[in-house]
């Protein structure tokens, strides 16, 4: 209980941190950020729509007054309104939000599904076929990146083998196995370049728990094989596992921004993309800030599943 | 061998990019934004190679000037990045206090944002290009840098030499320079080939999305960007720039954990090649149980026992002819050196020799169960030896911290042990936990079923580890150096356990130890181990008031004794020299290097274990002139 309210403090000091310097991002660029962000191929914006600009940003005001007022704001749940058309970025991003969680949630079950026994496969038999196999795919998925991926698995199952559509979405509700089809490719995209990452911690993990004594001691009490592996190595290799995949977080949210773009996937990276292109700040702003807090929350989740698989976390 | 191929492609892909790119414009290469809208998408030619793209521009000469793009941004943006993060590294590493924390804790706040966003955070901001790109790749990763290097420097910050370097008057500046600079640098160009590969990923990705490089620059991300709106008509048009970007990527990965392994050789993987792997069960002996019975009391009966380990420059024989007899309720001290084979002998007994690199290569281990049938353990398979483990053998380790997994509670680990050998309901093999708990004398054992591990200090994980062991009622306990990690007065209540489970339950005791005090203590019979051979045993009595060895004898005199008032200012003598390598054994007794008494005699072959009593046995030529 303790180690959860400890995590918790950690996890909102950390949200203040970041909103803190998404805040003075704007402020710490040289020069005016209205003229900044109205101008485009060195063309000077019109006075009256940097002064509406600043109006709308609240940039007239005094800088600890928009501090506050910026600080408010995210506490009630306001993030401003576009400046495209005027519309409540929050809702969009409500809206938004499940599908981009939904394929990072699809691309982690994919990589620890693959991950792990390529992981324990390649240890049991180190040095093995397919220790080498598996290795030397690892070190080729870790240098593909994830737009690359996507790219050439839709020219492969799209374009060439016309299995799968080459993107888009359709909710779960109106067509769950549509969804899925839709799902697949995605998350298979961002899967390739994680799974190396909990293939290797596996591998690396079993390797050093089969060496542990307590791994003795468990054969030393008679208990099979299969069981010693699993129960006394495997089931250790977990809390590493988990520690990797929190490390790879932010990573993983990076690829979803391409990935979602790759495949129209209509989840909140794409919203900012369009955003940045059309450099609507606020709503940059505030979808930068909600993935930072998903970011911020997986984290505290990666901490709280680690202290569950391992006590000694927990007592401490 | 697959390592070498890829090393060599990586660097001379490598090579090839970085020299392509800095001479592309020397090169004779057609312009590589000029477009010939006629012969879009058309297929490789003399003049164009790769083919021509979606504006007709020719894509080799685009590969190039894309790579000068991307090398360019990535390689200024990690080194201007390395520059800042080793200063701040250095700074906050080589200071403490307010400046450690005003440099580092900035960091960590970087560290929060995932890179992509922060990076598209500030090209909504400031607009793409390529300058903006690579001022923001470089902010991205100053903490990556200044991480590894505040890391380094605070190892190197109480080195001796630091230390005299600031003895010496030195200033900050000059420490920081000129002593702990060398020191981060191998960690730090590591960080560098890394930190120029998400560069490059970053880089191409930001451009992919039309938000990093501005056409018309040839960039890889950027010419992804336009082939993938005419992929089903020119897939090579895509393929092209992707296999550019991902060996690229790749050879940079396989440089980066090359000069890992060059900088860092704790990290290096020493594997055996499966060839000189032996295997743990060759299973062709099969003389189990064809032992015959046995008459007297006799529980372990070993002989001529020779274990194998495979290692990179040969064979070592670990065990080399060890005899060994145990019988109910009896004691049995195997004492010697590390390296002398006494821990190797008791994994041996138990099959628990390390996986793969080693075996049982001669001899026979006579185990006699309750029937008294004798059952030759040497070659019992592996799956049918769990009947043995546990039930009829316990073992204890040296490492109490370590014996136990730290992820279960110590009820379930006892539990285990109980379920391993019987099938019986569950509040049965609680109350066994409970009562095993008990017999080790851990008070509150209720409570303690329900603790992990790390809640238990080292002695009570060591009682746990003795419950554990004895869960499955076995008739022989080996013990491997159970008391060496604890306490003086700790050492003493295990001892102690020891003895009142033996004489409870008339158990048969292997104590390994290097330790002649603890011996004394427990043993009623001794037997001496050096490189690998029994050198002297006999009863606790013979070794310690008449030993014949001199091994013996060197072992007894490094001995402290409280009692010995008279002997106040005798120095406590220790055996000269050092055990040998087992690769290098002498030729004849192998104690003979280190011996005050060795003889031309000595080294003329191997001696035998002669009998010297009834019951004491000595492996040295001279023992009758020295005794």
């Amino acid at each position: 209980m303790n180690y959860v309210v400890r995590r918790g403090a950690t996890a909102i000091a950390t949200l203040f941190a970041v909103a803190s310097l998404i805040f003075l991002l704007l402020h710490l660029v040289p020069g005016d950020p209205a003229e900044i962000l109205l101008s485009s191929g060195g063309i000077a914006p019109s006075k009256e729509s940097v002064e509406a600009l600043r109006v709308n940003l609240g940039l007239d005001k005094p800088l600890l007054e928009q501090y506050i007022t910026y600080l408010g704001n995210i506490t009630t749940g306001n993030l401003g309104t576009s400046f495209q058309d005027g519309a409540p970025i929050g809702d969009e991003i409500v809206k938004r939000l499940p599908r981009t969680l939904e394929l990072i949630l699809a691309a982690t079950f994919i990589s620890v599904l693959v991950g792990m026994p390529a992981g324990v496969a390649a240890a049991l038999r180190r040095g093995g076929v397919i220790d080498g196999l598996c290795s030397s795919l690892a070190s080729f998925g870790l240098s593909v990146p994830v737009f690359v991926t996507g790219t050439l698995l839709i020219l492969l199952f799209s374009q060439i083998l016309r299995l799968v559509p080459a993107g888009g979405y359709v909710g779960f509700a109106d067509n769950p196995a549509q969804h899925i089809v839709y799902l697949l490719l995605p998350a298979v995209s961002i899967a390739v370049g994680l799974i190396p990452v909990v293939f290797r911690m596996v591998r690396t993990s079993i390797l050093e728990f089969l060496e542990k004594e307590w791994v003795r001691t468990a054969r030393a009490k008679g208990l099979d094989e299969p069981r010693v592996l699993l129960l006394h190595v495997v089931r250790n290799s977990l809390s590493p596992v988990v520690t990797v995949l929190g490390l790879h977080m932010g990573t993983l949210l990076g690829g979803t921004v391409l990935v979602e773009y790759v495949f129209n996937w209509p989840g909140l990276s794409g919203m900012l993309v369009q955003a940045v292109e059309q450099r609507d700040y606020p709503a940059v702003q505030g979808i930068v800030l909600v993935i930072c807090l998903l970011f911020v929350l997986i984290n505290l989740g990666v901490d709280l599943l680690y202290g569950m698989l391992d006590p000694r976390v927990r007592y401490k | 061998m697959l390592r070498n191929v890829t090393l060599v492609f990586a660097i001379g892909f490598l090579a090839a990019m970085v020299a392509l790119a800095v001479f592309a414009p020397l090169l004779p290469l057609p312009d590589p934004v000029k477009m010939d809208v006629i012969s879009r998408m058309a297929g490789p030619s003399w003049a164009h190679p790769f083919g021509q793209d979606e504006y007709g521009r020719d894509i080799f000469s685009r590969i190039i000037h894309g790579a000068r793009a991307s090398l360019a941004v990535s390689l200024t943006a990690a080194a201007l990045a390395g520059a800042a993060g080793v200063i701040v590294g250095l700074v906050g590493g080589y200071f403490q206090g307010w400046i450690e924390l005003a440099t580092m804790r900035p960091l960590d706040v970087i560290l929060s944002f995932p890179p992509m966003l922060l990076a598209l955070l500030a090209v909504a901001l400031l607009g793409p290009g390529a300058l903006t790109l690579t001022v923001i790749l470089s902010i991205l990763f100053i903490p990556a840098y200044a991480r590894v290097t505040y890391g380094e420097v605070l190892v190197v910050r109480n080195h001796e030499y630091v230390e005299a370097a600031r003895a010496l008057g030195h200033r900050p500046l000059r420490i920081l320079a000129r002593t702990i600079l060398p020191n981060v640098a191998g960690p730090v160009l590591v960080q560098f080939s890394l930190v120029v590969a998400s560069c490059i990923v970053l880089e191409s990705g930001l451009s992919f999305l039309g938000l990093g490089v501005v056409p018309p620059t040839p960039s890889w991300g950027l010419m992804i960007r336009g082939a993938r709106a005419y992929m089903h008509l020119d897939p090579m048009g895509i393929v092209w720039p992707c296999m550019a970007l991902v060996f690229t990527v790749f050879s940079v990965n396989r440089l980066c954990d090359h000069l890992r392994d060059v900088f860092d050789p704790k990290a290096r993987r020493v594997s055996f090649s499966p060839a000189s792997a032996i295997d743990e069960d060759d299973g062709a002996r099969g003389r189990e149980a064809a032992a015959g019975s046995a008459t007297d009391d006799m529980l372990l009966d070993i002989r001529n026992l020779t274990t194998e380990i495979a290692v990179p420059r040969g064979s070592i024989r670990a065990v080399d002819g060890v005899s060994l007899k145990v019988r109910r309720g009896e004691a049995v001290a195997l004492v010697g050196e590390s390296g002398s084979g006494k821990s190797m002998t008791g994994l041996a007994i138990m099959k628990l020799l390390p996986r793969r690199i080693s075996r049982i290569a001669r001899g026979s281990i006579d185990y006699v169960t309750a029937d008294r049938q004798r059952h030759d353990l040497a070659t019992v398979p592996l799956n049918r030896f769990r009947a043995y483990r546990g039930k009829e053998i316990g073992m204890v380790f040296q490492e109490p911290m370590a014996c136990l997994n730290p992820v279960y509670t110590i009820g379930y680990q006892l539990v285990e042990a109980v379920t391993a050998h019987a099938r019986l309901p569950k509040q049965e093999t609680w109350a066994r936990a409970l009562k095993a708990l008990k017999q080790v004398g851990i008070p509150d054992p209720e409570r303690r079923l329900h603790e992990y591990p790390h809640q238990l200090s080292g002695g009570m994980r060591q009682r746990v580890a003795i419950a554990i062991a004895l869960c499955g009622k076995p008739s022989l306990l080996i013990a491997d150096e159970p008391t060496t990690a604890l306490d003086v007065t700790v050492q003493a209540q295990i001892l102690d356990l020891l003895e009142q489970i033996r004489e409870a339950s008339r158990i048969g005791l292997i104590f390994i130890t290097h330790n002649l005090g603890v011996v004394a203590e427990i043993a009623d019979r001794v037997v001496v181990m050096y490189c690998g051979q029994v050198v002297e045993e006999g009863t606790a009595e013979e070794i310690f008031y008449t030993p014949r060895h001199p091994y013996t004898r060197g072992l007894l005199a490094s001995v402290p004794k409280v009692e010995d008032k008279t002997g106040g200012n005798k120095r406590l003598s220790s055996i000269p020299g050092a055990v040998p390598s087992p690769l290098a054994l002498p030729p004849g007794c192998r104690f003979a290097p280190r011996c005050a008494h060795a003889t031309d005699l000595c080294n003329a072959g191997v001696p035998a274990l002669e009998p010297v009593s009834d019951s004491q046995a000595a492996r040295c030529v001279r023992w009758r002139e020295l005794a």
